[in-house]
């Protein structure tokens, strides 16, 4: 009987040791949920003329009664360029550093800022003013401003409506102008390409990192919304020996890009994740398998459709390197 | 290849005569288990609010298997048993609708005289906090009627009474005696796979678990349990395991003073779970504890017994063992799948908890799994239900040779930490069961006679602040039945079920990391009533005929057409072998 008492008084301390309530709760707070709305603090930007080749930012600042999802958006006038930050929380405290989330890039032109609510009708606006773009970023293959490089070497097939060409129409995703890739070719898939070797830079090699981890390659591509059956293939030549040459034993590395979403929108692929393809498919590598971007010598953009599909066309712009991370437009 | 074929009839007969030989034989070596079914069912279902001219009403399905088994014993020490559904679905004839099946497999026996094992398909459980396989919600315990279409499903699942899982793996245990301090000390450990690498991101998921037992005396016992749940590394190309380690203890004690028996069990432990990248040291893990402690009384000469329960499992406690549940809510229903003139997705019913077999589950879940509030909000995931402390007080009456049994049971809870604010649920359930036993109080004696009864109110309340709105969701299940044997073997059966709900609840919404990240908010109101009668006619002990006619009414604030009626016949006829 002793021992029973012993054991219950036991069990009992041990049960009410466990048994306290916790000061703190699971999941979103419900008071942001159903609390009322009310903004306190107004938007204010703390530098409304931006000069982002300087490299200013602008900071912008606001707050509200409650935690909930809101979102900001920044819209270059005159470009139509958007930058949108999304965030749940009861405060805008947000730097923005002129990058866009949908393209084309700002310009110099008047943006508008607006911020808004979910569930809330409130919506707090204003105006800034980028006196200068963007400084560029990595080493830039092209950004089409000065036409085609004369060291790349072009091929476009004998097709019908052929458009091989920078143009500079308001449609550039940086900048004023941007490279035209269309026609219908009935007889092969290449409707043309873009060799451009190293040499069209006075290097033997692009003047890139050798990890293969820290270098991306970024590039602006549109897609009309009348053709969806283009496939942009880009390829990159490895140097393996060192002699200066390409040849077939050698690595060359490539993605393939088709269908996607219209209109324009940047594309970054880490080197080290390039893979070998042999018509659309990865193969095995056909040279000593590393992935080696210090020994890059050439970067080729080919364009490509069925041949029975007809007309195609694609835009490309701002083809750059950049190291430690992806571009950011 | 001629030869061969000629062969095969020789070879059949051959089977068959050894087969007589050796079951002729004393020990018998080779025998045969299973069982056979045949069940009917023929639905009419009714809308009542609206003219219903999309859905089909009637619907007719049903099929009749056999599971064969052979259970073979080459030697005293070894048994292997293997089985084979053949199914045949309602009309399927000629071979159509066909399934062959291997319902069962194992090895079991005794190596070197010291440790049991047991290869294949196992059975297995452990504690109520380790490896459990909590029942269903309102179709447990209920009147035979009602019980005999949820059998079916709880066989077909190999849901045991003893509430083990099927797994498949292997296990071994192995016991020694002593003559002094210790009685026994019993070791027991299992491994079985609950996942299948599909060898692109998803990893073999593996269940391991060990179990040390203590018998010190008749009167006191301890024992030991570590279970883990863990990937595989390189059964698959992700390079993320999955890792959920449970370590309890559990204390028994029992003694007996004058006519009262007290018992005392005591459990409690901690549980972890993390993602592990390869080759990265640091891991987020959510880390959760849990104790339970009963005693229990019962006076031997008069049948009284009452019992006082004490629990604590926290928020992060997670074992997938135990909390997974029978039931998937997110599952699909075969009969009337939807309904009314918009063709609205049929939200899961009780009558649909009885019958249909794709609802269930026979793997472990990782997730704490969805449940239905108006069913059970209280411990939706069985003992193991993580977020509650409680105290359970129970009191009953059960004297052999009585016709009277009865018990009565009060839970009391509350959260252990708030969800979406430090306010806390608070979680207050009755229920009581009654049976009487008219067997004696019958002009034949060896005919059976009862009558069940079974009330459980459940409520879900938590206080609101001026811009939170208040929880209070409250359910109500009232449950009869009646067997009665009006000829020898004839019985004559009828069951009634109710459930009423109505109230608000705030939902949580997890994330693939279970934390909380929305709350979904539920404005339940409704009810559903199941009343059946039937006849049944017992062949023997393992084997029984029963036609059944069921009329389920649903009334549901979920549904636009919300209230439909599914008017059922059912012919089940089942044998044991």
């Amino acid at each position: 009987m002793k021992n029973t008492r012993y054991i219950s008084i036991l069990a009992l301390i041990v049960m009410m040791q466990a048994c306290k309530p916790e000061d703190t709760f699971d999941g979103p707070n419900l008071e942001d949920i159903y609390g009322p709305f009310f903004i306190e603090e107004l938007l204010t930007i703390s530098d409304d003329s931006l000069d982002l080749t300087a490299g200013e930012t602008t900071h912008f600042h606001a707050s509200f009664s409650k935690n909930l999802d809101w979102k900001l958006q920044v819209r270059g006038l005159s470009s139509g360029a958007v930058h949108i930050h999304e965030e749940f929380s009861s405060a805008v405290d947000f730097n923005w550093n002129g990058s866009t989330t949908v393209l084309p890039m700002f310009r110099k032109e008047t943006c508008e800022v607006m911020l808004t609510f979910e569930n809330q009708l409130d919506t707090l606006r204003d105006t800034l003013e980028v006196l200068t773009i963007r400084p560029v970023q990595g080493f830039v293959l092209s950004d089409f401003e000065s036409g085609l490089n004369p060291g790349w070497v072009p091929f476009v097939q004998s097709g019908a409506n052929m458009s091989f060409a920078v143009r500079s129409d308001g449609m550039a995703a940086q900048g004023n102008n941007y490279y035209d890739m269309g026609g219908a070719v009935t007889f092969d898939w290449l409707l043309g390409m873009v060799d451009m070797p190293a040499t069209a830079y006075n290097v033997e090699h692009f003047p890139l990192s050798a990890d293969a981890n820290e270098v991306y390659f970024n590039t602006m591509v549109y897609k009309p919304a009348a053709y969806d059956n283009g496939l942009l293939l880009i390829r990159f030549y490895e140097d393996d020996n060192g002699d200066g040459n390409y040849s077939n034993t050698e690595d060359m590395w490539a993605f393939q890009l088709s269908g996607g979403a219209d209109g324009w929108s940047t594309i970054s692929r880490k080197y080290d994740d390039l893979v070998t393809l042999n018509n659309g498919t990865e193969t095995a590598p056909i040279g000593n398998g590393l992935h080696e971007p210090d020994k890059l010598m050439q970067v080729s953009v080919l364009f490509l459709a069925n041949p029975s599909s007809g007309y195609s066309q694609t835009y490309l712009d701002y083809m750059t390197f950049t190291e430690g991370g992806p571009l950011e437009p | 290849m001629k030869m061969k074929i000629k062969h095969i009839p020789l070879a059949i007969v051959s089977l068959g005569l050894v087969t007589q030989l050796q079951a002729q034989q004393e020990t018998r070596k080779i025998t045969f288990v299973g069982a056979a079914r045949a069940q009917f069912y023929s639905d009419n279902y009714n809308s009542y609010y609206e003219q219903d001219t999309v859905t089909t009403p009637k619907l007719n399905s049903g099929n009749t298997l056999v599971d064969l088994g052979v259970n073979i014993r080459p030697n005293q020490q070894m048994e292997i048993q293997g089985m084979v559904r053949v199914r045949n679905d309602y009309g399927g004839f000629w071979g159509a609708g066909v399934s062959f099946d291997v319902r069962q497999l194992y090895v079991k026996g005794v190596a070197g005289g010291i440790v049991r094992y047991q290869l294949g398909d196992i059975n297995y459980k452990l504690t109520r906090y380790t490896l459990w396989n909590s029942d269903q919600e309102m179709i447990s315990g209920v009147p035979f009627l009602l019980q005999q279409q949820a059998d079916v499903v709880n066989y077909d699942h190999f849901y045991n009474k003893d509430n083990s899982w099927r797994q498949q793996g292997g296990s071994a245990e192995v016991g020694f005696e002593f003559a002094k301090w210790i009685k026994e000390i019993g070791i027991k450990t299992v491994a079985t796979r609950v996942k299948t690498s599909d060898f692109s991101q998803t990893n073999d998921r593996i269940f391991s678990g060990i179990s040390a037992s203590v018998i010190q005396s008749e009167h006191l016992r301890l024992g030991f349990n570590y279970v883990n749940v863990f990937d595989i590394l390189g059964t698959s190309r992700s390079t993320t395991t999955f890792h959920q380690p449970v370590m309890t203890a559990t204390l028994g004690y029992n003694r007996t003073i004058g006519p009262w028996q007290h018992g005392i069990e005591v459990e409690a432990g901690r549980s972890k779970w993390y993602y592990q990248n390869e080759g990265d040291s640091a891991k987020n893990d959510w880390q959760g504890r849990f104790a339970d402690g009963r005693y229990n009384v019962q006076h031997n000469k008069t049948g009284w017994k009452g019992g006082v329960q004490l629990k604590y499992v926290s928020s992060d406690f997670r074992s997938m063992g135990a909390q997974t549940k029978r039931v998937n809510y997110n599952g699909t229903l075969n009969a009337f799948q939807r309904i009314g003139n918009d063709q609205a997705v049929r939200p899961i019913s009780m009558i649909d908890l009885m019958r249909e077999s794709g609802l269930y589950t026979t793997q472990l879940q990782t997730n704490l799994m969805a449940y239905s509030p108006q069913y059970d909000n209280i411990t939706p995931y069985g003992e193991a239900t993580p977020n509650r402390q409680a105290m359970i007080l129970s009191a009953g009456y059960d004297k052999k040779n009585s016709p009277v049994s009865g018990q009565a049971r009060y839970y009391r809870g509350q959260e252990v930490r708030g969800e979406g604010t430090t306010t806390l649920r608070n979680f207050e359930r009755y229920e009581v069961n009654a049976a009487f036993n008219a067997k004696n109080y019958m002009a034949g004696k060896d005919r059976d006679a009862s009558i069940s009864l079974r009330l459980r109110s459940d409520r879900t309340t938590r206080q609101g602040s001026e811009s939170v709105p208040a929880i209070d969701l409250s359910s109500k299940t009232i449950t009869a039945g009646l067997d009665y044997e009006w000829k020898k073997q004839w019985h004559l059966l009828a069951a009634f079920q109710m459930l009423t709900y109505s109230g608000f609840e705030l939902k949580s919404v997890r994330n693939e990391n279970q934390e909380i990240y929305n709350f979904t908010e539920l404005n339940l109101k409704g009810a559903e009533q199941l009343a059946s009668i039937g006849a049944k006619y017992t062949f023997s002990d393992k084997a029984f005929l029963s036609v059944q006619y069921y009329q389920f009414l649903n009334n549901t604030n979920q549904l636009d057409a919300a209230l439909y009626s599914n008017k059922q016949w059912m012919l089940l006829y089942q044998i044991n072998f």
